[in-house]
């Protein structure tokens, strides 16, 4: 992934942010299935997660001229993913609630889905069962090595709340997984 | 006799297994085995998530994603020319003051405050204004709509732009003012139209239609 994302900053970067259409599907090529993967896990379900994939896309091709450069083009496309996953799920809790309480979009503190399992199952089915919340943060954290800062900044949160969220998410997999 | 042993928490392992953890935890896990065992799990686990299966997309998608930056582009050329219009209706109250340019076809800016300030024209400038307001509170950044829905947008928004190219057109060569007010007139009917559109497609999405299906 980062190989290529280099290839793409030496060769197709400028062009994509010049606004070449060819240049534009390059990067989302390049980029569309770790993109649809992160929404896919992150809201755990194929729907949202082509709603990430698009929306992400647009926006990257809406802003890719302003990306300087000073980082991978990965990872400037993979925050633009995570924040417009966050924003999804913002945005169902909100169908969901009809409102936002006083505690903001991630307050959920009740994120585990019943009943439980009488039996282990894998870790595939877990994940499946996580709360969208729980499972944003134990993939961010685990998986794509956010810290628990910019966790709990993404998320309007604070790293304790990440940290936290976390501990229960792994104490709820050990039981789960046996 | 022996006190009771405190094994770490889980956020005490999971910082140990970030790297972060306390000396205390650091020292239990050398001596305490269960704790080193729920440690080495907690890593497998890691692992086992990094090694799930990686799902792509299930369908091609570039197409519509192109699509939509196209037609974000095509606005902005609209909103463009709306950017224009609004200028000329600020500084319309100059034209009493300076005389109207109708005729001049050499200055596009004193044609356009012209036409905003005179007496058939403007009220249908007005009303173009309005309506693109209208469209800038409708529209986010980026809306994406439905196949019919987007086909029916481009249109109206071509035509617009083809309007607005006939309108510059008329003035340059000096064309009769029936024309003008047909032509602004058609600017408004389509801005009218595309309103009612996004208001229709709004209510839509409101209802429980997902955008892009």
């Amino acid at each position: 992934m980062n190989g290529k994302a280099l290839v793409l900053a030496s060769a197709e970067v400028a062009r994509a942010r010049a606004g070449d259409a060819e240049a534009l599907e390059t990067v989302y090529r390049a980029f569309a299935t770790p993109v649809y993967n992160l929404g896919r896990r992150i809201c755990g379900n194929e729907e949202d997660a082509e709603d990430v994939l698009q929306d992400t896309f647009l926006e990257v091709c809406r802003s890719i001229s302003r990306f300087r450069g000073d980082g991978s083009l990965w990872g400037w496309v993979r925050q633009v993913a995570v924040s417009k996953a966050l924003m999804l799920l913002r945005r169902e809790r909100g169908r969901r609630a009809h409102g936002f309480g006083g505690n903001g979009f991630f307050a959920d503190t009740h994120g585990m889905a019943p009943p439980e399992p009488s039996a282990p199952i894998d870790l595939e089915t877990a994940l499946n069962r996580l709360s969208p919340v729980s499972r944003a943060v134990l993939w961010l954290h685990d998986v794509e090595g956010y810290t628990h800062e910019e966790i709990g900044e993404m998320m309007g949160k604070t790293a304790s709340f990440s940290k936290s969220r976390l501990a229960r998410v792994h104490q709820r997999l050990r039981e789960w997984l046996g | 006799m022996m006190g009771k042993v405190r094994h770490l928490e889980m956020a005490e392992l999971l910082a140990l297994r970030d790297g972060e953890g306390t000396a205390f935890g650091r020292s239990h896990v050398e001596v305490c085995a269960s704790c080193r065992k729920e440690l080495e799990r907690l890593h497998q686990v890691r692992a086992e998530l990094r090694a799930l299966p990686t799902f792509g997309p299930p369908r091609e998608l570039w197409p519509r994603v192109a699509a939509a930056v196209r037609q974000r582009r095509l606005r902005r050329r609209v909103v463009y020319g709306a950017s224009a219009l609004a200028a000329a209706a600020v500084l319309a109250g100059l034209v009493v003051l300076r005389g109207p340019a109708a005729h001049s076809a050499e200055g596009g800016g004193d044609v356009w405050i012209a036409e905003a300030a005179s007496q058939d024209l403007g009220p249908m400038i007005s009303r173009s204004k309005q309506l693109e307001s209208l469209l800038e509170v409708y529209r986010p950044a980026y809306k994406v709509y439905d196949a019919p829905t987007a086909l029916a947008v481009s249109v109206l928004e071509d035509r617009i732009v083809l309007l607005d190219r006939m309108l510059a057109e008329s003035r340059s060569i000096g064309a009769d003012r029936e024309v003008l007010r047909g032509l602004w007139g058609e600017r408004v009917a389509a801005l009218e139209t595309l309103v009612g559109l996004e208001l229709v497609y709004d209510e839509r999405v409101e209802q429980g239609g997902r955008i892009w299906r």
